[in-house]
């Protein structure tokens, strides 16, 4: 470390720190994902992977303890909330299999096949990111197992997919995925039962934003709830990441009237991204555009 | 030498557990952040220089890690640190509160600078009122941590003085 001098040496000392750190920034921002220190982070996370994978395996059943502990108020309501969706699910699923036949036969129609199920990759969360203002997670598959830049991720069950979010960086051993929540993520999406299609994005800790649907959209009303898929799209060279029918969420909150064109509409995710353990990669084919 | 592999444990151990245990175990949506601690720590205890020094030395370390322009982490800990160190000779008071209350505020002006400075990047798109809020958790997370990490941080950080050898 550095040796006690005087006031004067740690002016300098700081000033050519501060200048060493602000050169950084603007390397850094000027040569993006390709110039040397972006290879220096994706060697410092290769490294950096191992080790964190180790520690989640330590510390994760002390880690879900203090978080359950930290969640037990709201464990009540959710209880309560999940027993209402699980009524709301059971008549959803009769209604969703007459729309699947009558989706698959007019892609038929169509010719516009695509895969519901692309091949994935299963992953292990070995991180929950290191920042307040950004919601990532760090996953233990990369480049070597076939995980790319902009392939989407999910988790779910034999009930369907929902969505967590895409991957943003990836080194061989493991890739960063921005999650669904992060400040400016965007997904297009459906409401299920109206068919309009809109834009959600990403508010932190806070629920979803969906926008563009008209003010004069219905919802449906009393005990039941209105699902958010992903739609897929394609106009000229650009293509969308997703694959289509994802659970993005349910929605929350719904503003209508006034002089607005649109509703104010508030999606809950799907996935509860504090106790995310394990999710599949799917290796989509157009995962870099959009 | 040693003092060196030293506060690079610390580093890496601040690390890990940042992106592993604390990142389960949120305040109110808030996660610590421990390289802020140990740099103010540091900085408290032995001064401006290796403040900054150590500062710059954690904000690199957690810029490798994060998905934003390189630096910003690094810009705000070198200052810190160094506020922090320069700040120390204005503090008397024997209080045992006193470190905590240097970390809440340091803490909270930190990650405040960080933020602004995001914003001016143009990476940092949440709203006001969060930017506050999470400057504002992020300090009582600090706070709360620092009774419990201070004094082992300060063991390691003496331990690993060079010893002087008087001959005579």
């Amino acid at each position: 470390m550095a040796a006690r001098s005087g006031p004067r040496n740690t002016r300098l000392l700081v000033v050519a720190l501060v200048v060493a750190s602000l050169t950084i920034i603007t390397v850094d921002y000027r040569q993006g994902d390709s110039g040397p220190l972006a290879a220096m982070g994706r060697t410092a996370r290769t490294f950096m992977a191992p080790l964190q994978e180790a520690v989640t395996n330590v510390t994760r059943p002390v880690g879900n303890f203090f978080s359950g502990v930290a969640h037990l108020p709201s464990l009540a309501q959710e209880n309560t909330d999940l027993k209402q969706q699980l009524a709301d699910a059971q008549a959803r699923i009769n209604a969703t299999s007459q729309i699947e036949a009558q989706n698959q036969e007019l892609l038929s129609l169509l010719n516009l096949k695509q895969s519901l199920r692309p091949p994935s990759v299963p992953a292990v969360v070995i991180s929950n990111g290191m920042s307040n203002v950004n919601y990532y997670i760090t996953i233990d598959r990369g480049s070597n197992d076939g995980v790319r830049v902009n392939d989407p991720v999910v988790t779910g069950n034999q009930d369907g997919a929902r969505l967590v979010g895409i991957v943003a960086r990836v080194t061989s051993i493991s890739a960063d995925v921005r999650l669904l929540i992060d400040e400016g993520f965007s997904v297009p999406g459906r409401l299920a039962t109206s068919g309009e299609t809109g834009l959600v994005v990403g508010n932190g800790d806070q629920d979803l934003t969906m926008q563009d649907i008209p003010a004069t959209t219905t919802f449906p009303t009393g005990t039941s709830t209105e699902s958010v898929f992903t739609i897929t799209y394609s106009v000229g060279d650009q293509h969308s990441r997703f694959p289509p029918n994802i659970l993005i969420g349910t929605v929350s909150s719904v503003v209508q009237g006034g002089v607005q064109p649109d509703a104010t509409v508030s999606v809950r995710p799907a996935v509860d991204f504090s106790s995310l353990e394990a999710v599949l990669v799917l290796q989509t084919a157009n995962g870099g555009s959009s | 030498m040693r003092r060196v592999l030293a506060l690079i444990a610390v580093i890496v151990t601040a690390i890990l557990l940042q992106s592993t245990v604390f990142s389960q175990l949120r305040l109110l949506g808030v996660r610590p952040e421990l390289l802020y601690l140990v740099t103010i720590l540091i900085a408290l205890q032995e001064g401006p220089n290796e403040g900054a020094v150590v500062g710059f030395t954690c904000g690199l370390a957690q810029d490798m890690l994060l998905d934003q322009p390189m630096g910003i982490t690094a810009l705000t800990l070198t200052l810190l640190g160094y506020a922090v160190g320069m700040a120390r000779q204005y503090i008397v008071s024997p209080s045992p509160l006193v470190p905590t209350i240097v970390v809440a505020i340091s803490t909270a002006l930190g990650v405040a600078f960080y933020e602004i400075v995001t914003f001016l990047l143009g990476q940092f798109e949440a709203g006001f009122t969060y930017a506050v809020k999470v400057a504002l958790l992020t300090a009582l997370y600090n706070a709360v941590l620092t009774p419990i990490l201070a004094p082992l941080l300060r063991r390691i950080v003496e331990g690993s003085r060079p010893r002087r050898v008087v001959r005579l």
